[in-house]
């Protein structure tokens, strides 16, 4: 007994090391040095220079488009968890009680998701192009107030085209893992609640949502996450204009990083990110004990 | 009355589906269509069928995009990330999921935090040490890049899926003298063979439309991938357009043909994510 015991100790280990070893090489330990650099004057090439907290004290005074930023990811997030998730789970409940073409809708949701954010940025500018795009259509329609609307000029409008146009690539997604958490739940349960009169409002809210709460709180936590990740596709139909109304914060530590020449300042823009993002870990984790299950 | 509710409901459900039908299916289409134009129609007319099909679009631009060398890249760089990262993370989350030890609970916030870490942090620091490799403008230094950036959230979704899985099927193997590599490939990879799958897909999906690290860790065009080909169009000076519509839909017709020839797999082993306990 004691070799097996043994065994069953080194295992885990072995299991996990190459996956943590080869992320720490190349991912944490190289970030553990970047984030010293926030606490630098640093142009990301020559001898960076200590400057203790400036840069974080200048993102928190001075530095509206990083705040602005900030808030944008925060509305970000809001319209993912509340339209994106949303339409996601409601479709993968419709489709997943489809008795006939299940397969052409589930296909179809899903194939934007793996179209290259630069190539979805370039077909949907060709529909907001103020002089062929959509406007052209309302024209013709004369629907003028439309047609003269600038989709991805527009100080408030930009921010919510570049929203549904991320929607409209992932929601896909998040609709194939919901129904892959509805298809964990025992038919069983179904039927008993309709022999017990349960209406579908009731099944959705006492069988669903709770058989699938692992998976809805961690599709949640992905939507946060990546509403603070979310770079290429507003880059590839805003560039975060205008005048920064459609900004996200990985937008602005690029810039910062590659255009601006201000590595130490990006690194102190990323240290934030990554504490906001780290923060919802914690909460995924209450989330997830709070619905009775093991984390 | 109730019935009546019920065909309403089912009328609404029925609209909003055929609705995003459309929504979805009208641009994807529009692509094929408008990489048969020319750029003085697409700058004019880009939408609806063209006036003329112009097939040479297709021969131009994949020779233009010395296309034909850039999928072979394509296809070595995916394949060889996709392979290795399900051996890596497969086990990984399996250890995750079904084994208890000492730092489990730490390895599990440690890769959802590592989700949120920003890649400026690390793509400097990544290219003078693997510069110093000699690893920089190789497939294996790019590869190794890809498995390391992507290890957290597959990791994540493997475990997710596997934890579910009911916990005697691994032990009752190990009574049988089997080890825990042998209980892995064995047992957990059989009944989880379709939610590898999934992860293979999505890891395919990241490593083929994957950008700036393809750009820069590869410098010589004879080792580019094929997304780096298109994105080369767009930034021409010139915008040809047509040019850019067709690599578009070269881009994106393998990774939809892989998906569509799949995706009964695909889908089921997302929807399989559990054996019933």
């Amino acid at each position: 007994m004691p070799v097996v015991k043994r065994k069953w100790r080194v295992t885990p280990y072995l299991f996990v090391s190459a996956a943590f070893l080869l992320h720490l090489w190349l991912v944490t330990a190289p970030s553990l040095y970047s984030f010293f650099m926030a606490l630098c004057e640093w142009n990301g090439l020559g001898t960076p220079r200590f400057i203790g907290l400036k840069n974080f004290a200048e993102i928190f005074t001075s530095d509206k488009v990083a705040i602005g930023a900030i808030w944008n990811c925060v509305r970000w997030a809001f319209y993912q968890i509340f339209l994106s998730n949303l339409i996601g789970f409601m479709v993968a409940i419709w489709v997943s009680k489809l008795k006939k073409c299940q397969m052409p809708f589930r296909t179809l949701f899903f194939l934007p998701y793996v179209i290259a954010p630069a190539v979805i940025g370039k077909i949907w500018t060709a529909y907001f192009n103020p002089f062929y795009g959509i406007n052209a259509l309302f024209k013709s329609l004369g629907w003028i107030g439309l047609s003269n609307t600038l989709w991805l000029g527009d100080l408030v409008i930009t921010f919510y085209v570049c929203m549904f146009v991320s929607i409209w690539a992932n929601w896909g997604f998040q609709m194939v893992m919901y129904m892959g958490a509805l298809q964990t739940i025992d038919p069983a349960l179904y039927e008993s609640a309709r022999v017990d009169g349960a209406t579908p409002f009731q099944e959705l809210i006492h069988i669903s949502i709770p058989c699938c709460y692992r998976t809805i709180v961690f599709m949640l936590m992905m939507s946060i996450i990546g509403a603070f990740r979310e770079y290429d596709l507003v880059n590839a139909l805003s560039q975060g204009g205008p005048a920064y109304a459609s900004e996200l914060l990985a937008m602005w530590i690029q810039t910062n990083a590659f255009e601006n020449y201000r590595a130490g300042y990006a690194s102190a823009l990323a240290i934030i990110q990554f504490t906001i993002c780290f923060a919802f870990y914690f909460v995924q984790r209450i989330a997830t004990k709070a619905g009775g299950l093991e984390v | 009355m109730r019935k009546q509710k019920a065909t309403l409901g089912a009328a609404v459900k029925w609209l909003i589906l055929i609705v995003l039908l459309i929504l979805i299916a009208f641009p994807l289409a529009q692509v094929f269509l408008n990489a048969f134009r020319t750029t003085r129609e697409l700058k004019r007319r880009p939408f609806g069928f063209p006036a003329q099909w112009h097939f040479e679009n297709w021969s131009e631009t994949w020779r233009v995009g010395e296309y034909g060398q850039a999928f072979l890249n394509s296809i070595v760089v995916s394949g060889v990330s996709i392979c290795a990262e399900l051996l890596i993370v497969g086990l990984a989350a399996y250890a995750i999921a079904k084994m208890k030890f000492r730092g489990r609970n730490f390895l599990d916030g440690y890769f959802f935090a590592s989700m949120s870490i920003s890649s400026f942090l690390y793509i400097v620091t990544d290219y003078f040490m693997l510069s110093k490799l000699g690893m920089i403008n190789t497939h294996a230094g790019l590869i190794l890049t890809h498995l390391a950036r992507n290890i957290p959230f597959n990791l994540l979704i493997l475990r997710t899926f596997i934890s579910d899985i009911p916990g005697e099927i691994g032990e009752s193997a190990k009574l049988d003298g089997c080890t825990e590599l042998q209980a892995f490939f064995r047992i957990i990879v059989p009944i989880t063979k379709t939610i590898f799958f999934t992860v293979a897909i999505l890891v395919f999906v990241a490593t083929w439309n994957e950008y700036l690290w393809s750009n820069t860790f590869i410098t010589s065009p004879s080792l580019k991938t094929v997304n780096t080909r298109y994105v080369r169009f767009i930034g021409d000076n010139t915008a040809d357009l047509a040019r850019i519509y067709t690599s578009s839909a070269i881009t994106i017709l393998p990774i939809i043909a892989i998906y569509l020839i799949f995706s009964r797999q695909f889908i089921d082993g997302i929807t399989s994510g559990s054996v019933k306990g």
